[in-house]
C-alpha cells in the first residue's frame, strides 16, 4: 500500500513514515511543505515537497497513492482549508483514496468530564479548536459523501523526540517554573505514546469503513495520569528536583507577562536562522486551561476498534525522560548546578 | 455535584448505595474512591467551603475543665473539607507496635494487623499530597547528610522515624471540582444529619433524618451508612438516635464515648549538643517530591516492649516561648503577635500565667535586641508560609546554642473515665450538645518519663549529648495546655468484643449491619502519630470493604438506586 504522509516533517509525521516503511506491507510518500532534511530520509521513502494548500499538486500527489494520513499543522488556513481542499482532491480521483486524519481531543472544546466519540464538538476553545473542528466537518461530508476516512482525535502525544510534551515540559521543570499546580494540574493529561498513535494510524488504514460513515477514535492512554502526577514523575525522572509547588497565579502571571515577549523572541530569532533551543519556553494560554480542564479522553473505542495495545506509561516516562536526558544539556538536578 | 441541600424537596428521601455523613479528610477520601465503581454515592455535608457561623455553633458545647481541654468548637470546623481547611499537616503512619496487644496498655490490640491499614498509606499519602509514602528517614534521605546527630548511634533510640508535612492541603478546595464531576456523587451541603432510625428490630439503618439550619428537612435511604464526622460527632449522633435502643445506638454496653483520647504533649527538658551546631540537623528537610520533612526522636518496638511503655515520639524544638529569658527575638515576636493568631495556633503561646507589663516588656526587648533575626525570620515567614502554596510547616529558629527542649507527643493509654457524653442542652436542630471530659493518667506520665530516660542513657553513651529534665516538673510540662487540641479518638473503638468496643474489624457498629464509622474515633489505641494520615487510610479500607460488599450483593431492584428524589 502506498501511502501518503502530509506534514511528514512534523514529530508525528515523521514517525509514522517510520512506522509505515517498517511495517513491510506499506511505503510511505513524505510529504511537507518545507524539504525534509537529509537526516530523516533514512527510512527511505520517498520524499515530496508539497504545498498542502495547492489542489493541483496534491491532486497529482493522491494520483500515486492508496491512502494519505493527514497530519497537517501550523496556521488556522492550512489545517481547515488544507482538510477541505484534500477531500476536494480525493474525491477527484478515479479510486478515492483512503484518508486517515489526525484531528484532536481539542475539538472537545472546554468540556470536562468523560468524553467519548459521541460527545459534542465545541470550537470555542480558541483558533485551534475552530480549526480542528472545520477541518473534521469538511472530512466528515467527505465520508458522507461515500469516501472512506477515519478520523483519529489524539491527546497529548508524548514520547521520545515529543518537544511539547517531553521537551517542553521538561525545560519548565527544571527552570522551576513548573511543578505540582495543584488543584490548577488536576486536569487529565490524556497522555498518548507517539508509537501508539502510529500503531493506531496503520490500523486505521486497513479499518473496514461503511459508505457514509467516518469511523472516529479517541486515542489516549488509561493509565495516563493527571498533569500534577505526569510533572512529578518526569520531574523525578530528570532530576529536576525538588519539584516545586506552584500557585496557578504565578503560573498564569508567567505566561502572561514572559508569554508573548518569549514568543516574540523565538520568532524573531526563526526568522533571523538563529537557534532557539537556549531561550526560555513560553508557556503558552492555551498550557493554562488545558491543565486544570478535567477531560477524560475515553480511549475505549479505539482499544477495541483499533485493537491497541498501548505502551505502558511508566515505560513511556522512562522513555521519554531519556531522550531528554540526551538531547538537554542542562538536564541536571538544580541541586548540583546550585 | 455539589448542590446545596435547600434545593433538595422538602420531605422527600433520597436514596443512594453509599451515604456518607460529613465530607472532611475521610469522607472526602472515601467519595472519590467509591466513585467510577458503578455505586451511586451521597455526601452529606453540613457546611459549605467558607466557615459559616451558624454551622460552627452546631459544633459548640461544655468541656469538665478548660485547663484540660479546649471547648469542642475549636480545633476542628464544620464545613465543607471539614478540619483540613485549618489542619497544621502533619503525617506519619501508625506503627506496627501499635496494633499489637499489649499487656502494659490496657485494652490494647486492634483486630485488624499493620498491613492491612499499610498498604493504603501511598493513595492516603497522595490525596494528603505529602508526597512519597516514605516514612524512613534514612531511606528518602542521605542518612549521613541528614543526620539528626552526626555520629550517634544507638540500638534502642530511633532517629529515622520522619514526618512529612501536607501543604496543608483543605480537601474541599482540592477535591471539589472532582466530587462536582463525577456523575455518581452526589453532595449535599448545608445537610444536617440530625438521627439515625434504625428499623425495628435495631438490626439496620432504615433511614438519616436530615435538616438544614434554613428549615428544609428530608430522609435519605442508603444500603450503607458511613459515619464520617470525626471522634467527638461520632458519638454525639450514635447516642442522640435513641428510637429503638433508648441508651443509643452501638451502646449496650456503655461503650460509646468513652475511651476518649488525644495526646499528651509538651516542651521538656534540656538537651545539649557538644560541638559545632553543624553536628545537628533539627530543621525540615525537603524532599527531592518537595515535601517538607522532619526527623523525630523515638524508642525501637523492641524497647517499647522489654520497658512497657506506651509509644511515642520527640522533636527537637526551642526553649520555652513565654518565658522572656530565651533573649530570643523571634520567639518574643511570635509571644507578642499571639492574640493575631488563631486559637488553634496561638493556644501554646498563652500558658496560663497571667501576662505582666515586665514580662511583656522583656519580650518587646528581645525583638527589638534582635532585629536582623527577627527580619531575617519574617521575611521567611512570609515567602515560604503566607505567600506560599506549599506551606513551611512551622516556625524553626537557627541553632546557635545546640541546645534544645523536646517536643513530646505521646500515646495515651485507654481508659473508661475519660468521655464524652451528652448535655440537656441542645443544638439550632434539636441535637443535644456534648461535654467532653478528658482525662488522662498517671501512667500516660510515667510512659513518657521511662522513655525520656532511655533517651538520656543512649546521649550520655555517645558522649557528646546530655539530656536533663526535672522529674518533678514533668507532668506540669505535659499537660500544661492540657489535652493536645483536634485529636478525637477512640470514642467508638474497634474491637471484637461488644463489651469493650463498638465497631469491628471492618468499622461496622457491632450488632448493626450497615452502619459504619470512617473517623478516628475507632483507633482504640491512640499511637504515637497524629491521626489524619491513618484516618484517610482506613477510610480507603472501608471504601474498598463497601463497594466489595455492595457488587457482591446487588439490590434486589433491576437496577441500582438512582440518586432520584421521591416523594415520601
Amino acid at each position: 500500500m502506498r501511502v501518503l504522509v502530509l506534514g511528514a516533517s512534523g514529530y508525528i509525521g515523521q514517525r509514522i513514515v517510520h512506522h509505515l516503511q517498517g511495517s513491510g506491507w506499506a511505503s510511505a510518500l513524505q510529504a511537507s511543505r518545507r524539504p525534509v532534511p537529509a537526516a530523516h530520509s533514512s527510512t527511505g521513502a520517498q520524499r515530496l515537497q508539497l504545498d498542502t494548500l495547492d489542489l493541483g499538486s496534491l491532486s497529482a500527489a493522491l494520483a500515486q497513492v492508496d491512502a494519505v494520513v493527514n497530519c497537517v499543522a501550523g496556521s488556522a488556513h492550512a489545517i481547515a482549508e488544507g482538510a477541505r481542499l484534500l477531500a476536494a482532491a480525493a474525491a477527484a480521483q478515479a479510486t478515492s483514496p483512503r484518508i486517515v486524519h489526525m484531528s484532536s481531543m481539542a475539538v472537545y472544546g472546554a468540556q470536562e468530564g468523560t468524553v467519548t466519540e459521541s460527545s459534542p464538538l465545541d470550537p470555542t476553545l480558541g483558533w485551534y479548536a475552530q480549526a480542528k473542528c472545520e477541518a473534521e466537518a469538511h472530512l466528515r461530508q467527505h465520508a458522507q459523501a461515500g469516501h472512506p476516512v477515519v478520523m483519529l482525535r489524539p491527546g497529548c502525544v508524548y514520547g521520545p523526540g515529543s518537544e511539547l510534551w517531553v521537551g517542553r515540559i521538561g525545560r519548565l521543570l527544571l527552570n522551576s517554573r513548573l511543578g505540582d499546580l495543584g488543584e490548577a494540574g488536576d486536569g487529565w493529561s490524556n497522555l498518548i505514546h507517539v508509537d501508539d498513535v502510529c500503531a493506531a494510524v496503520l490500523a486505521a488504514l486497513h479499518l473496514p469503513c461503511s459508505a457514509g460513515i467516518a469511523p472516529t477514535y479517541n486515542l489516549s492512554a488509561p493509565d495516563s495520569p493527571r498533569w500534577n502526577q505526569y510533572f512529578l514523575d518526569l520531574a523525578l525522572a530528570i532530576g529536576a528536583t525538588p519539584v516545586k509547588r506552584l500557585r496557578y497565579r504565578r503560573v498564569a502571571l508567567d505566561a502572561k507577562l514572559a508569554g508573548p515577549m518569549l514568543k516574540v523572541g523565538e520568532k524573531l530569532m526563526q526568522a533571523a536562522g538563529l537557534a532557539t533551543s537556549d531561550l526560555p519556553v513560553p508557556i503558552s494560554p492555551s498550557l493554562l486551561k488545558l491543565w486544570p480542564q478535567q477531560i477524560f479522553l475515553d480511549p475505549s473505542a479505539s482499544l477495541r476498534g483499533l485493537n491497541l495495545h498501548l505502551t505502558p506509561y511508566g515505560e513511556g516516562l522512562q522513555q521519554s525522560a531519556a531522550w531528554f536526558a540526551s538531547t538537554h544539556r542542562t538536564a541536571t538536578s538544580r541541586h548540583t548546578s546550585a | 455535584m455539589i448542590i446545596d441541600g435547600n434545593q433538595v424537596e422538602e420531605g422527600s428521601r433520597l436514596e443512594a448505595d453509599v451515604c456518607i455523613v460529613g465530607s472532611g479528610a475521610a469522607g472526602i477520601s472515601m467519595a472519590l474512591d467509591l466513585s467510577g465503581r458503578g455505586l451511586a454515592v451521597l455526601l452529606l455535608e453540613s457546611g459549605v467551603l467558607e466557615e459559616d457561623p451558624a454551622s460552627q455553633d452546631l459544633y459548640a458545647g461544655e468541656v469538665a475543665d478548660e485547663r484540660m481541654h479546649s471547648p469542642p468548637d475549636k480545633y476542628r470546623q464544620r464545613r465543607f473539607g471539614g478540619s483540613t481547611a485549618i489542619w497544621g499537616g502533619r503525617c506519619m503512619p501508625f506503627d506496627p507496635i501499635d496494633f499489637e496487644a499489649r499487656h502494659w496498655v490496657p485494652l490494647s490490640g486492634w483486630p485488624i494487623g499493620y498491613e492491612e491499614v499499610a498498604r493504603y498509606y501511598p493513595l492516603a499519602n497522595t490525596l494528603a499530597e505529602a508526597g512519597a509514602c516514605e516514612y524512613d528517614a534514612d531511606q528518602a534521605f542521605d542518612p549521613d547528610a541528614t543526620a539528626m546527630f552526626e555520629g550517634f548511634r544507638s540500638t534502642r533510640v530511633r532517629t529515622n522515624s520522619l514526618e512529612r508535612f501536607s501543604c496543608p492541603t483543605n480537601f474541599a478546595r482540592r477535591y471539589q471540582k472532582r466530587l462536582q464531576l463525577a456523575p455518581d456523587l452526589r453532595v449535599l451541603l448545608r445537610a444536617n444529619c440530625t438521627g439515625i432510625h434504625l428499623a425495628p428490630d435495631g438490626g439496620s439503618v432504615r433511614t438519616l433524618s436530615v435538616a438544614t439550619l434554613q428549615g428544609r428537612r428530608f430522609s435519605v435511604a442508603a444500603r450503607q451508612v458511613v459515619l464520617a464526622v470525626g471522634g467527638l460527632e461520632t458519638p454525639r449522633l450514635l447516642l442522640a438516635s435513641r428510637d429503638v435502643h433508648a441508651q443509643g445506638i452501638g451502646n449496650q454496653h456503655d461503650v460509646v464515648g468513652r475511651y476518649y483520647m488525644c495526646h499528651i504533649a509538651g516542651n521538656v527538658g534540656s538537651l545539649q549538643v557538644a560541638g559545632p551546631t553543624s553536628r545537628v540537623n533539627h530543621q525540615y528537610l525537603v524532599s527531592k517530591d518537595g515535601v517538607y520533612c522532619r526527623r523525630r526522636l523515638s524508642l525501637t518496638a523492641d524497647e517499647q516492649r522489654r520497658l512497657g511503655v506506651a509509644n511515642m515520639v520527640a522533636r527537637l524544638h526551642f526553649p520555652r516561648i513565654t518565658d522572656p529569658a530565651h533573649r530570643n527575638g523571634v520567639l518574643s515576636g511570635l509571644y507578642l503577635a499571639k492574640n493575631l493568631i488563631s486559637y488553634e495556633y496561638g493556644k501554646r503561646l498563652n500558658d496560663g500565667a497571667p501576662p505582666s507589663v515586665g514580662n511583656y516588656l522583656k519580650h518587646l526587648r528581645n525583638v527589638v535586641a534582635d532585629p536582623l533575626d527577627t527580619l531575617g525570620f519574617l521575611a521567611h515567614w512570609l515567602r515560604k508560609r503566607s505567600l506560599a502554596e506549599r506551606k513551611f510547616p512551622s516556625v524553626i529558629l537557627r541553632n546557635r546554642s545546640n541546645r534544645f527542649s523536646l517536643e513530646i507527643h505521646g500515646e495515651q493509654m485507654p481508659n473508661p473515665q475519660s468521655r464524652v457524653t451528652l448535655t440537656n442542652t441542645p443544638d439550632a436542630l434539636g441535637l443535644p450538645r456534648i461535654q467532653v471530659d478528658w482525662r488522662y493518667s498517671r501512667l500516660d506520665i510515667d510512659s513518657v518519663k521511662r522513655t525520656l530516660d532511655v533517651f538520656a542513657q543512649e546521649f550520655q553513651q555517645d558522649g557528646r549529648l546530655s539530656l536533663h529534665y526535672a522529674e518533678d516538673q514533668l507532668e506540669e510540662d505535659l499537660t500544661r495546655f492540657g489535652a493536645y487540641g483536634g485529636h478525637h479518638i477512640g470514642t467508638a473503638r474497634m474491637g471484637d468484643n461488644p463489651r469493650t468496643s463498638v465497631v469491628d474489624a471492618d468499622c461496622r457498629v457491632h450488632g448493626v449491619g450497615n452502619l459504619y464509622v470512617a473517623s478516628s474515633a475507632v483507633f482504640p489505641t491512640s499511637s504515637q502519630a497524629n491521626p489524619t494520615l491513618h484516618i484517610i487510610a482506613m477510610a480507603l479500607r472501608l471504601s474498598a470493604h463497601l463497594s466489595a460488599q455492595l457488587q457482591a450483593r446487588p439490590p434486589s431492584q433491576a437496577q441500582a438506586p438512582t440518586l432520584a428524589t421521591e416523594a415520601d
